[in-house]
């Protein structure tokens, strides 16, 4: 029971002087390399957690207020990050969670959606068809008019497996659904675009 | 699924979600593979797959969109350095004081030893007025949460909804009771992420018979400590139980003998079995 984080000065000093030293020296290094090891880890993902943030809240201060809130969470529980897991996915979750709790988030996690129940999809499984061509897809603003278009919870399950390149597992994580679900979601946030798009084939979009 | 026109097909053409999760590399090799070989005989798949893919890099590029202001990142680490920088104080000034300790005149250890004494006698009261503290901490919590304004940050009567709120939330976990497992009468309404005495702490809201419930979890190595918790404060009932983990403090008006089944369910709740 000999933590010196616990004790009162008083105390500290009745302890051995070379454990006062070790022990004060650990503490303070620990915290030092913890915050860098943080630090090191998460701001490369700032922009992606903005611009994710962005995609959730559609507002620039909420956003970063976001993403801030999402740091400083982060931070608070880096001890409880395994390492050697995903960290994109482990900040990317607190993200999500933290949208969850926010105003927005909340009125978002209200509706309900369709699309995890098979039986509710109205698509039928496509098999190849002329219309399968080949699209050229470089107009982004029709391609941003379509993501704007998408459900949310598609568009969020697609935008972390494409523009973040992260995993079915660990979207399934980030999410708290099964991957299954998961799979489904992107799958059918592709086609849905794909029939927004509709309009736009055969002219260069 | 369409059923194979070609028989000479390795395998049939590809669904949608087969045809996403194959341009995501998400399949098992053996399927992948079964795939390469179906692509290698069948136009229209691999000109499906061709399209997929730049679907997937459009989507890249324009999912990309949002950059973050130029001043954005300056204002996080500015406030990520301020919030490590409050975890680095006590350290610091604990060994700054403690080098300047050797230093001090053989003296002043007299004054110091008389200051211990005052100490350990503050420390005591401390520990007196903290439960008091904390008594009107809980209460405080609870009654904010009888307002009419206020709206559970999860709202779910599923024990399967709200468990998993609190993961990456809280630097613990629980269990909660089943509803059948629950006292007659008494359901669950939702859940807060809150602090108690600066500790991270899950706020479970139940009703029984119409009264409302608040349910701290708290770590039990961590948690505040409430040995001599009131039973009750200002008419409302203070139940506390512990198991090996966690510290379980109910605050409600109903009746202590309906709140004591609540506790003694969220108790049975964390035991292994």
């Amino acid at each position: 029971m000999l933590n010196s984080q616990c004790l009162p000065i008083y105390a500290l000093s009745l302890l051995p002087r070379n454990l006062r030293h070790t022990e004060a020296f650990r503490t303070m290094s620990s915290v030092t390399t913890r915050g860098a090891d943080f630090e090191h880890l998460a701001l490369p993902l700032f922009d992606s957690l903005y611009n994710h943030a962005f995609w959730l809240t559609r507002n620039q201060v909420e956003a970063e207020d976001l993403v801030q809130e999402t740091f400083s969470k982060a931070l608070r529980a880096f001890d409880t990050f395994q390492s050697g897991t995903n960290f994109k996915a482990w900040i990317f979750r607190i993200l999500r969670n933290t949208f969850l709790t926010t105003r927005t988030g909340i009125a978002a996690s209200r509706t309900v959606f369709l699309e995890d129940r098979p039986d509710a999809l109205d698509t039928p499984a496509a098999g190849p068809t002329p219309e399968d061509t080949l699209i050229r897809l470089d107009n982004q603003a029709a391609l941003h008019a379509a993501l704007e278009q998408l459900q949310p919870s598609l568009r969020e399950a697609l935008l972390l497996c494409d523009v973040e390149e992260i995993k079915y597992k660990d979207i399934a994580t980030i999410l708290d659904v099964p991957i299954g679900t998961v799979m489904s979601r992107i799958s059918r946030a592709r086609r849905t675009l794909r029939q927004l798009l509709q309009p736009h084939l055969g002219e260069s979009i | 699924m369409n059923p194979t026109p070609h028989t000479a097909q390795a395998t049939e053409h590809l669904g949608p979600d087969k045809l996403s999760a194959f341009i995501d590399g998400e399949l098992p090799s053996v399927e992948q593979l079964g795939i390469e070989r179906h692509l290698t005989t069948c136009h229209a798949c691999t000109l499906r797959v061709l399209s997929a893919v730049q679907l997937k890099a459009a989507t890249a590029r324009a999912g990309h969109r949002f950059a973050p202001p130029p001043d954005a990142l300056a204002r996080l680490t500015a406030r990520l350095h301020s919030e490590h920088a409050q975890t680095k104080v006590k350290p610091q000034v604990e060994t700054k004081k403690n080098a300047r300790i050797y230093s001090i005149h053989p003296a002043i250890w007299a004054a110091l030893a008389a200051t211990i004494v005052l100490t350990i006698s503050l420390l005591g009261w401390r520990q007196l007025h903290q439960t008091n503290t904390l008594a009107a901490e809980l209460l405080d919590q609870h009654l904010a949460t009888l307002s009419s304004g206020a709206t559970p940050q999860v709202i779910s009567t599923d024990r399967h909804t709200v468990k998993p709120w609190f993961q990456g939330r809280l630097p613990f976990s629980f269990n909660l009771p089943d509803a059948t497992a629950l006292p007659p009468d008494t359901t669950l309404k939702g859940a807060d992420l809150t602090y108690l005495s600066g500790q991270p702490a899950a706020l479970l809201l139940f009703t029984i018979h119409k009264h409302e419930v608040s349910v701290f979890l708290t770590q039990r190595a961590t948690g505040p400590a409430l040995t001599t918790l009131p039973g009750n404060r200002a008419g409302f009932t203070l139940q506390t139980a512990t198991t090996p983990d966690l510290r379980i403090i109910a605050v409600s008006d109903v009746n202590p003998a309906d709140l004591d089944l609540l506790v003694a369910s969220m108790v049975h709740a964390q035991s292994p079995t």
